[in-house]
């Protein structure tokens, strides 16, 4: 097939020569905005049925060349209504706001985009002013929550440094990653959570030797500056997504950065200033123990305790120890300065900024570093060159947080510290602490757990317009980039830490590297013919991306005081892992457009990886979709309707299993000095095949009154088939599982509804409200294999979630057994989610605006009250229920009664997650002071992120999870790190 | 210039077109090699002889895998010591079986089936497959004669029975899967064999015993080096010993007394030895090796060994075994709780995560000599099983034995002997089950507002039993 390409390309290539136009006439006129008149600087002219067009200067000024004066311009300006008008009307022309987002371009395959109006999917956008221009999220995963209809997006924990996991529309997987694929300016992004080693044996010890799921790591899409953006757009099922082919099972967020427009440089310099403190502390117990005394906790006898008391604390003094260590106000400084602008040849976008912030507990917090230049060149009429380039620094440190059997995690130590044991340090001394083996404020002021990321990422893309004719366009791009990530952890637990003194080697120190590397190029040829009323683009191109990954962990236990060299500890571990693969795409799609009133595409994807047990094989992803714009049509007589759309869409993705899961290793094992080997407990499975999904979505959008209303619905069924899990055999026969294998089917089904307008729109106000409700859910129908638990969803009968056909795999279990299966709770996906976003405008110069998000019957696994009544410590322990029994000592597993039950709790919570006021000050202000008159525009404001919460939830935070992104929402809460809220005060300048 | 720029389009064009047809930029890898490690095939179609050391060496290695986690489990349940976990109570409400309701009720529950007290079966399983392995891989071998391949069977059969008789003893009534498939075959690990019941089970178990002495009878000599903790016990001869010892273990749960002095005569015995003389678990802090998880430090309040008070309750004066410098437990400087109990005593056996562990001793076969004899009840065997005891007692300071001279009185004080000098190896639960006294164990029954159950055996893992009901 390559072979006939070739000779029909160069064909094309001798044909279509690019052409100059003639010049006949040239217009002038000026560009406004409706409200207030104010000029609208880089609106796009085009003069229909030619390529000619011009963009407006600062002063809303343009001057183009039309054919004659009864050519038709089409003026358009993103966020505003696109109007067509003869030339002859030019000189003053007025731009209504579009509050629909109708107009926005999103991009539908790889190297074409669409209007939105013309779209047949529900594709999500997130404008830079919605992203990060109202209050500051800390990350980009971070900024999107509340915003995206179908999706579900929490943070693992409130650690600095972010955490986040981002669910579109329902279960995509079981055991692999089902995070969206995220792709910024063409670069295929790294979102790794790499493994820290924080949870590993001589540190929390969470779990062994192998570092990962319990690290609390946070994933890398943290390095993104979210002001770095310029629009969002996701895809986010397969019928959108399907061009993406084998990486986009769980979705495609597509981040476009911001880049200079011709005119005049334009310069921003923001800072803001925030304060951080803890949404919510659970509050401990507050009396002095009394029942406690009596009856001792699961941890101690009464007898002991009162001992213990007598001897360390005879004044009865009570301190909060959570109160100390989280009950602390960090803060922020963020400050950043842009310059753009650019000439038509030549468009630049600069920027540097810097994001320092302290955390909620002492010596945690977070800091980025991070510089952008966007260049644009034109160097021929015919030739589009770009590159972006962004190099970011990380710092974070996250102290230790979540699951622990070691005694150091805090919010685990919290849990079992009576507010009579004196913890604070006593000329440096920090008193020992019996019942956990560790004092917590040891911790707070010795642990460390660093994280420094030094990352670049790079892309260029380059257009060969070879034919641009009014009626027939064909051009060549070729895009890529490299998106290389550095990560250095360094973990340390100082030997005279009292835990330490109890392990065999105490102090002990973990430095991990990890490099990722993602390397893609693609090259497209698309074609747009025009014939009458029929617009026809045709694209083809093949696509390559390379990953290669490297992660090196040095190990010392037995460091002694001074250094924190592994070199001279007494027992050195070191570990090195390898992993890397290539996928190869050939894309084909055609679009057929019909006067805007039907919109039909078709396309198919090829992909294969190295990753699949056939690595020659091609699997193919088709997608087609049907848009009908009814309102186009000229049977139409519903003025006030203008926009009315029905569409239809299918398609399909897949995901290729995780490196490795095709080799059966030796395994290396040794005794007395010698290495031996052995076969392995878990087998390859050489036969892997990806997981696909497939999604068949239908709706309709609307638009009324001149885009003041607008509605859309939609529907999908989205099937996950042969969904990749680790196949458990019968553990007699000595191998515990296939690390692969495709074992049966999901589907998800879901409703999305959103709903916007300006119910007010005059000179004095604008109040603009967007409403959004969906939800989502799944069922496993098919599975090969027996059930069984999810591999790190849970701790047994705190409740675990499970593979059982009808139900959903996000489903929490636990005990009774009836006939040796564990009853089914609830499920920990939301029945359903609500966000209510406003913005108004008033008094000419102020802004309000707030966003408020409901998750209603979500379920967490919580250990919360267990750990703290375990303890002692939770704040009605010592009432008493009807048989004379302290609650806290009746409520813990193993008390009669005590079922899987008792942990399984709602989560259902309302949050104010972002409101924000601005306000911009008059030039009369400082427009005659000194050097403050070259100030273009002035704004001051406040916001804040996560104000208030409304949940009948104990802990710090509903949305929190132990395992961190877990692809079936294992949202199981140990006294994660506490969620925090964070005020700003705002001042944005520009010159 | 236009002309120019033409080419240059065209030359860019050819150039993607062509890298495309040359392959470089279609191509993807197709390794099946994993860059961190080497393949099984490689190693089982053809071994070198090296790679058969490393394979025997490796066996020696994973014997000791979940064998800790066995000690730990059975320890509890027999009620000797609670692992006192301060962020983890399972291990002294659900292993002492304060969940038995929710797992089945008395008689059918004990552990949750799904949840973290399955190490051990794991670990045994796949040494057993591991050894089956073995045996098969240097059948196969061409590298290593016909008499060093017996010499391998035999010792990884008597690896295969030692951890197997461990694993079936924690299963207990529920038996094990008694068959392997062809492990040749690409679908052998979707067969597993059916579940046998304990009594067969035992069969099993004394049938790798046996093969794997005739093997080592059929032997010349090991390709490999045994490390230091098979010291004495590292030639054909003397290994044999070892895999007597073993076979005695199954014929003591098999009841057969007979059969017990017959392997005893067989094994390294020697009834005025040393009592610890025996191949010993080693354990280092190396890369790939293991340390001994059962060291925890003195006075540790993170996770220690504590003992039931019965278990400290029921110590005689002046036993050396429990007193002194050489005590297994000493007093802790504070009292530990482990919900409602409360212990002043900790494990003491390990100096260090490196400190050797014991496979099996003299001072254990001796015991099981005596209560061989004791079960034969006659004058003269009763008495030689006294001589036994008293060698015991008096090599840990106590008197000669006082009692009774009778089949009942002397069961009593075997017994009582084993629970002392087999201390935190593997044994108490085990013994009291076999002579059908878990009633007797303390403490059980209700206790503050929990109830406390002894099980007799833990739970089936919940991949089996879910593999049972998915494939009848």
């Amino acid at each position: 097939m390559r072979k006939t390409i070739q000779p029909v390309l160069l064909l094309l290539l001798v044909l279509c020569l690019p052409s100059l136009m003639h010049a006949q006439t040239v217009i002038n006129g000026r560009v406004t905005e409706s409200v207030n008149n104010n000029p609208l600087e880089g609106a796009t002219i085009m003069v229909r049925g030619t390529t000619n067009s011009a963009i407006t200067d600062p002063s809303g000024k343009f001057s183009i060349t039309v054919p004659n004066t009864n050519a038709k311009l089409q003026v358009s300006y993103v966020g505003y209504i696109t109007q067509v008008i003869d030339a002859k009307n030019s000189a003053s022309i007025s731009l209504t706001a579009d509050n629909s987002n109708l107009t926005e371009v999103v991009v539908t395959g790889l190297a074409t985009s669409i209007k939105k109006s013309n779209a047949a999917n529900s594709v999500a956008t997130i404008s830079a002013k919605e992203l990060a221009g109202n209050t500051r999220p800390q990350t980009l995963d971070g900024a999107m929550q509340g915003k995206v209809p179908g999706a579900q997006i929490s943070a693992n924990s409130g650690a600095p440094g972010g955490g986040f996991s981002v669910r579109l529309r329902g279960i995509s997987s079981i055991n692999l990653s089902s995070e969206p694929l995220y792709i910024i300016d063409g670069v295929y992004v790294n979102n790794n959570q790499n493994a820290t080693g924080a949870g590993t044996g001589p540190f929390s010890g969470a779990t062994g030797q192998t570092a990962g799921t319990q690290d609390q790591a946070p994933n890398r899409l943290a390095d993104i500056n979210p002001a770095d953006i310029e629009n969002i757009s996701i895809l986010k099922g397969p019928s959108a997504a399907a061009i993406y082919g084998t990486r986009a099972n769980a979705g495609v967020v597509i981040i476009t950065t911001k880049r200079g427009k011709a005119g005049k440089i334009a310069i921003n310099v923001g800072q803001d200033f925030g304060i951080v403190r803890a949404i919510n502390l659970i509050g401990m117990h507050k009396t002095i123990w009394d029942k406690q005394f009596t009856v001792g906790t699961d941890k101690a006898s009464g007898t002991d305790y009162t001992q213990e008391k007598a001897l360390k604390n005879p004044t009865s003094q009570t301190w909060d120890y959570e109160d100390i260590i989280y009950g602390n106000t960090g803060f922020i400084s963020n400050t950043r300065l842009t310059l753009s602008g650019g000439s038509d040849k030549v468009k630049y976008y600069a920027g540097v900024s810097r994001w320092d912030e302290t955390g909620i507990q002492k010596r945690t917090g977070y800091k980025r570093n991070s510089a952008r230049l966007n260049l644009d060149f034109q160097p021929k009429t015919w030739w589009d060159f770009g590159i972006a380039t962004n190099v970011v620094n990380t710092v974070s440190d996250r102290s230790f947080s979540g699951n622990d059997n070691n005694g150091v995690s805090l919010g685990y130590s919290i849990a079992y510290l009576p507010n009579w044991l004196p913890q604070l340090p006593v000329n440096g001394v920090y008193p020992s602490n019996k019942y956990t083996g560790q004092n917590p404020l040891e911790i707070v002021d010795k642990g460390v757990n660093n994280e420094e990321v030094n990352r670049f990422i790079v892309s260029f893309n380059n257009t060969f317009h070879l034919l641009r004719r009014p009626s027939h366009s064909l051009k060549l791009t070729m895009q890529g980039g490299i998106d290389q990530v550095s990560q250095e952890n360094f973990v340390h637990m100082r030997e005279e830490l009292q835990y330490q003194q109890q392990r065999p080697n105490p102090g002990a120190v973990r430095n991990t590297y990890t490099r990722g590397r993602n390397m893609n190029f693609q090259t497209f040829l698309v074609d747009q013919l025009k014939q009458k009323d029929f617009n026809f683009t045709t694209s083809l191109g093949a696509v390559r991306l390379e990953t290669d990954n490297k992660t090196i962990w040095f190990q010392g236990e037995g460091i002694p005081r001074g250094t924190t060299n592994t070199n001279n500890a007494s027992v050195q571990l070191s570990f090195l892992d390898l992993s890397g693969w290539q996928d190869v795409g050939l894309v084909a799609q055609e679009e057929i457009n019909w006067g805007d009133k039907i919109i039909a595409t078709g396309g198919v994807r090829f992909d294969k990886t190295s990753l699949n047990g056939d690595t020659k094989k091609y699997y193919a992803f088709p997608k087609a979709s049907l848009a009908v714009n009814i309102s186009q049509f000229d049977f139409w007589k519903v003025n006030a309707v203008n926009l009315l759309k029905a569409r239809i869409a299918y398609g399909k993705t897949g995901n290729p299993a995780s490196f490795g899961s095709k080799f059966t290793n030796i395994i290396p094992f040794a005794i007395d000095g010698f290495t031996g080997s052995s076969t392995p407990a878990t087998v390859g499975n050489p036969a892997i095949k990806p997981e696909t999904s497939q999604e068949l979505e239908y709706g309709l959008d609307f638009a009324a009154f001149n885009s003041r209303v607008t509605g859309e619905i939609s529907f999908y069924k989205r099937d996950i088939k042969d969904f990749i899990d680790v196949f458990s055999l019968s553990p007699g026969t000595g191998v515990t599982s296939y690390k692969a294998f495709n074992v049966g089917d999901i589907e998800n089904k879901g409703i999305e509804i959103g709903l916007g307008g300006s119910p007010v729109q005059n000179k004095n106000i604008t109040w603009r409200t967007t409403v959004n409700w969906w939800r989502n859910r799944s069922k496993i129908t098919r599975l090969l294999i027996p059930e069984k638990a999810t591999a790190a969803t849970g701790f047994g009968a705190f409740g675990t979630q499970r593979l059982r056909v009808g139900n959903s795999p996000s489903q929490w279990y636990g005990t009774p057994n009836v006939n040796g299966l564990p009853t089914a709770y609830e499920d920990a996906q939301p029945l359903w989610q609500l966000s209510w976003s406003n913005s108004v405008t008033f008094l000419k110069n102020f802004e309000f605006s707030m966003l408020i998000h409901r998750s209603h019957k979500n379920f967490n696994s919580s250990l919360n009250q267990e750990i703290t009544d375990e303890g002692g410590v939770s704040p009605d322990w010592s009432n008493l229920n009807e048989t004379g029994v302290p609650v806290g000592s009746a409520r813990i597993l193993g008390q009669p009664g005590i079922t899987t039950r008792n942990f399984i709790q709602d989560a259902s919570f309302t949050k104010l997650r972002e409101a924000s006021l601005y306000y911009t000050l008059p030039k009369a202000v400082y427009g005659n002071i000194g050097f403050l008159r070259n100030i273009d525009n002035a704004r001051i404001g406040v916001s804040g992120t996560n104000l208030f919460v409304w949940t009948n939830y104990f802990g710090y935070d509903p949305e929190a999870a132990n395992f961190g992104n877990r692809p079936t929402l294992a949202t199981v809460d140990l006294l994660s790190f506490p969620s925090a809220r964070r005020l700003y005060f705002h001042l944005n300048v520009n010159f | 210039m236009k002309k120019l720029s033409i080419v240059f389009i065209a030359a860019c064009t050819c150039f993607c077109v062509s890298s495309c047809t040359k392959g470089e930029y279609l191509n993807v890898s197709d390794s099946v090699v994993d860059p961190n490690s080497v393949s099984v095939d490689v190693v089982l179609a053809n071994p070198s002889k090296t790679q058969i050391i490393q394979l025997c060496k490796g066996l020696e290695s994973v014997m000791r895998n979940g064998h800790n986690d066995f000690l730990a489990s059975s320890a509890a349940v027999g009620r000797e010591t609670i692992s006192s976990r301060s962020t983890d109570n399972r291990y002294y409400t659900e292993l002492l079986g304060t969940n038995v309701a929710q797992y089945g009720g008395v008689t059918a529950g004990a552990n949750d089936p799904a949840g973290i007290f399955n190490a051990y079966y794991t670990a045994f399983s796949s040494t057993r497959r591991r050894a089956e392995q073995l045996v098969l891989t240097a059948n196969n071998a061409t590298s290593i004669t016909a008499g060093e391949k017996k010499a391998v069977e035999g010792f990884a059969r008597t690896i295969q029975a030692y951890v197997t008789l461990n694993l079936l003893n924690m299963q207990g009534k529920n038996g094990i899967r008694e068959t392997f498939s062809d492990l040749n075959s690409p679908g052998d690990l979707l067969k597993p064999g059916k579940f046998g019941t304990y009594a067969s089970g035992l069969v099993l178990v004394k049938k790798y015993a046996d093969d794997g002495l005739a093997a080592l009878a059929a032997g010349t000599n090991f390709p490999f080096t045994f490390g230091s903790g098979f010291t004495g016990f590292n030639t054909i001869a003397t290994f044999s010993q070892f895999n007597r010892a073993v076979a005695a273990r199954v014929a003591m749960y098999q009841n057969d007394w007979a059969g017990v002095l017959t392997t005893l005569n067989g094994s390294f015995m020697n009834l005025t030895g040393s009592l610890s003389a025996g191949p010993k678990f080693v354990w280092s802090t190396a890369a790939n090796d293991f340390t001994n998880t059962l060291f925890v430090t003195p006075n540790n309040n993170g996770q220690p060994y504590v003992l039931f008070n019965e278990m400290v309750a029921a110590f005689e004066a002046n036993d050396t075994r429990f007193t002194g410098t050489t005590a297994k437990a000493q007093a802790r400087t504070s009292a530990r709780s482990s919900g409602p109990f409360t212990s002043t005593h900790e494990v003491r056996m390990f100096t260090s995560n490196t400190s050797n562990s014991t496979m099996i001793k003299n001072e254990e076969l001796i015991l099981m000599y005596a209560e061989a004899k004791v079960e034969q009840n006659t004058p003269a065997t009763l008495l030689e099983a006294v001589t036994a005891i008293n060698y015991i007692r008096t090599s840990y300071g106590l008197i000669v034995y006082a009692g009774a001279v009778t089949r009942a009185a002397l069961i009593d004080e075997v017994l009582k002997q084993r629970r002392f000098s087999l201390f935190f190896e593997g044994h108490r639960w085990f013994d009291m089950r076999r002579r059908n006294m878990l009633a007797q164990i303390q403490p059980q029954g209700a206790i503050g507002s929990q109830t406390f159950v002894v099980f007799e055996n833990m739970s089936r893992p919940d991949a089996e039993v879910q593999w049972d009901r998915q494939n009848p």
